[in-house]
């Protein structure tokens, strides 16, 4: 473990004075700590942990708030980028990335709850969307704030279950649902656009009965935005396509589909934290 | 030898579907926490959708996305209720339940009608024998095959109380009379001994409404026979219903409308090493035929001949 793992940036900020800056910055210290569990024993899956990352810092800030929103990881496998992303917010005090996949600790491929500030166990993809819609209806029904946000794979979209759900929220009128999308374009033996397609996305979600907005899923502030909202008002669930990179932040695998998967050694990960900017 | 039966009362009362339903709606009225979902198959008239509109869900025909959707609710401090058919719930679902009432130990109770082949000539993919095997394999899951309204009321009423994660099994529309002491409100017994019988005699072990019914109808003909009714089939419970039964008796026909892999039979077999247990069950046919319930129950070797047989081996 680096220094710079034992003094995570700062958070508990009030989420609406947090700089984007300050997001940035919890950001690149995740890509450190992702990289670090690629160095470990087990590898992790580096390429979609860090295509989520931004999003999940960006979530994980709206829900600082403390208005009942929940995040739930719904593409489990990128489970790297969550305790990172956990732990540089400051929900999860220990550093995750040198107990990852470790027996005796809790950090395993795809996440469950005996992780502070994970409250459903993903993985099996599809699951955390339903999930992140019922935390919805329930904050509806008790007449309380809050977003049920499930962050979602673009592959993960091949799964029925990701449909069924945005059938049964759109019907419901759950406009505190949020669905993002990480359209990184990769999945596990390859390319989205090669295996299944996902052709005028936006235009699905409109004709289920979506709001929905595209942004760069890099982009802290758009994303910040994206997220600030309280939809008290909507009765449109919101479906956010979030154009990601596969391995972004980290130069030798950015835009790889080899980053999937990803074990180094300790030299290669010093090196890659040193370029991550 | 006097066996012990008190006569059941004349009037059978509602259905096993019907008694959650009524179950659940007066339990809501007391208890704001409580949540009615289900997946098209609920009925028009659901009497849960009258009295509480505002807590109750037809999410549509999307039976996984309703169990974990239940999870969430639950997360949130609701107890929600969902039902389906059995095909759907325990089948479809299976990892649904596997994760979220199983590790997540989430306080949601699943009823699924439809179980065994009370769908009858609806067909196969309307049929679960299937059900027990899948719901016993999940740790720390409640699972139930009330016989009777009040057996099945007190069974919602447990779940309701608890929040324990639970799967309660029953028929489509057949309606039977409750077995004395089924309205229990001080907690449901491993046992409820419908006659005990004479020590060494042969003992009927039911489950469900149709094990029970079966038992019921061959003690009309032989009436020596002891009858042990089993609510609870989790294996915790079914620990506890074996030390009961060991006690008293050490040959026991299972009854199930179930396969014989996996259900009540199985279990128990394992858990009476001393004993003598056999079982009485679906085995292993596919029901593809029509008729009544009680016809396909025929077809698949579950009658009360077939009750009697057993217990003269």
């Amino acid at each position: 473990m680096t220094a710079v793992h034992d003094a995570p940036v700062p958070a508990g900020t009030h989420a609406d004075d947090a700089p984007v800056a300050l997001l940035a910055e919890r950001a690149r210290e995740a890509r450190r700590l992702v990289v670090d569990m690629a160095a470990g024993p087990r590898g992790c899956h580096l390429g979609g942990s860090l295509s989520v990352l931004d999003i999940l810092i960006a979530a994980l800030h709206r829900a600082e708030r403390g208005d009942g929103t929940e995040v739930v990881l719904s593409k489990g496998h990128a489970a790297a980028g969550l305790y990172a992303a956990l732990h540089v917010s400051g929900v999860l005090p220990e550093n995750p990335a040198p107990l990852y996949g470790l027996a005796g600790h809790p950090y395993t491929g795809h996440p469950g709850p005996k992780v502070p500030g994970v409250r459903f166990p993903t993985g099996s993809l599809g699951h955390g969307v339903p999930y992140a819609a019922g935390w919805a209806m329930a904050r509806r029904l008790g007449l309380q704030g809050g977003l049920g946000i499930a962050v979602a794979g673009d592959g993960e979209l091949q799964e029925g279950l990701v449909w069924e759900t945005v059938q049964v929220a759109a019907a419901q009128r759950l406009g505190n649902f949020v669905l993002v999308v990480d359209r990184n374009g990769g999945q596990n033996d390859g390319l989205v656009a090669d295996i299944s397609p996902l052709p005028r996305l936006a235009e699905r979600f409109d004709a289920f009965g979506f709001d929905t907005v595209t942004v760069d899923g890099h982009d802290l502030a758009a994303l910040t935005e994206v997220f600030a909202g309280d939809r008290a008002g909507a009765d449109r669930p919101l479906a956010v396509l979030a154009d990601t990179v596969k391995g972004k932040g980290v130069r030798a695998v950015e835009g790889k589909a080899a980053s999937h998967y990803v074990t180094i050694d300790a030299a290669r990960a010093a090196q890659w934290k040193r370029a991550i900017r | 030898m006097t066996p012990t039966t008190l006569t059941p009362p004349a009037a059978p009362g509602l259905s096993g579907r019907d008694a959650y339903r009524a179950e659940l709606t007066e339990l809501a009225a007391l208890d704001p926490r409580i949540v009615c979902l289900e997946a098209d198959l609920g009925g028009k008239k659901h009497p849960f959708q009258s009295a509480h509109p505002d807590r109750f869900f037809n999410l549509g025909i999307a039976e996984g996305a309703m169990i974990d959707m239940a999870t969430g609710l639950a997360a949130a401090g609701y107890r929600p209720f969902v039902s389906t058919f059995a095909p759907f719930a325990a089948l479809r679902a299976a990892e649904s339940l596997k994760l979220t009432l199983g590790y997540l130990k989430a306080g949601v109770t699943v009823v699924a009608p439809y179980a065994g082949v009370s769908g009858a000539w609806f067909g196969t993919t309307h049929h679960c024998l299937e059900d027990l095997a899948v719901l016993r394999s999940v740790p720390g899951v409640a699972v139930a095959a009330p016989y009777g309204e009040d057996e099945t009321r007190a069974v919602v009423r447990e779940a309701a109380l608890t929040g324990t994660p639970t799967y309660i099994r029953t028929g489509r529309n057949a309606a039977y009379a409750s077995l004395p002491g089924g309205d229990t409100d001080g907690g449901i017994p491993p046992v409820a001994w419908d006659a005990r019988g004479d020590a060494g005699t042969p003992c009927l072990v039911s489950v469900g409404e149709e094990g029970a019914r079966l038992a019921l109808a061959a003690r009309e003909r032989r009436p020596e026979l002891a009858h042990a009714h089993l609510v609870y089939l989790d294996h915790a419970r079914l620990a506890r219903s074996a030390a009961e039964l060991a006690g008293r008796h050490r040959r026991f026909v299972v009854v199930e409308e179930h396969r014989a892999e996996g259900g009540a039979a199985e279990a128990l077999a394992l858990l009476l090493p001393g004993s003598e247990v056999v079982g009485v069950n679906a085995g292993h046919d596919w029901p593809y035929e029509g008729g009544d319930h009680h016809e396909v129950l025929a077809r698949l070797g579950l009658t009360t001949d077939a009750v009697l047989a057993a217990a003269t081996a």
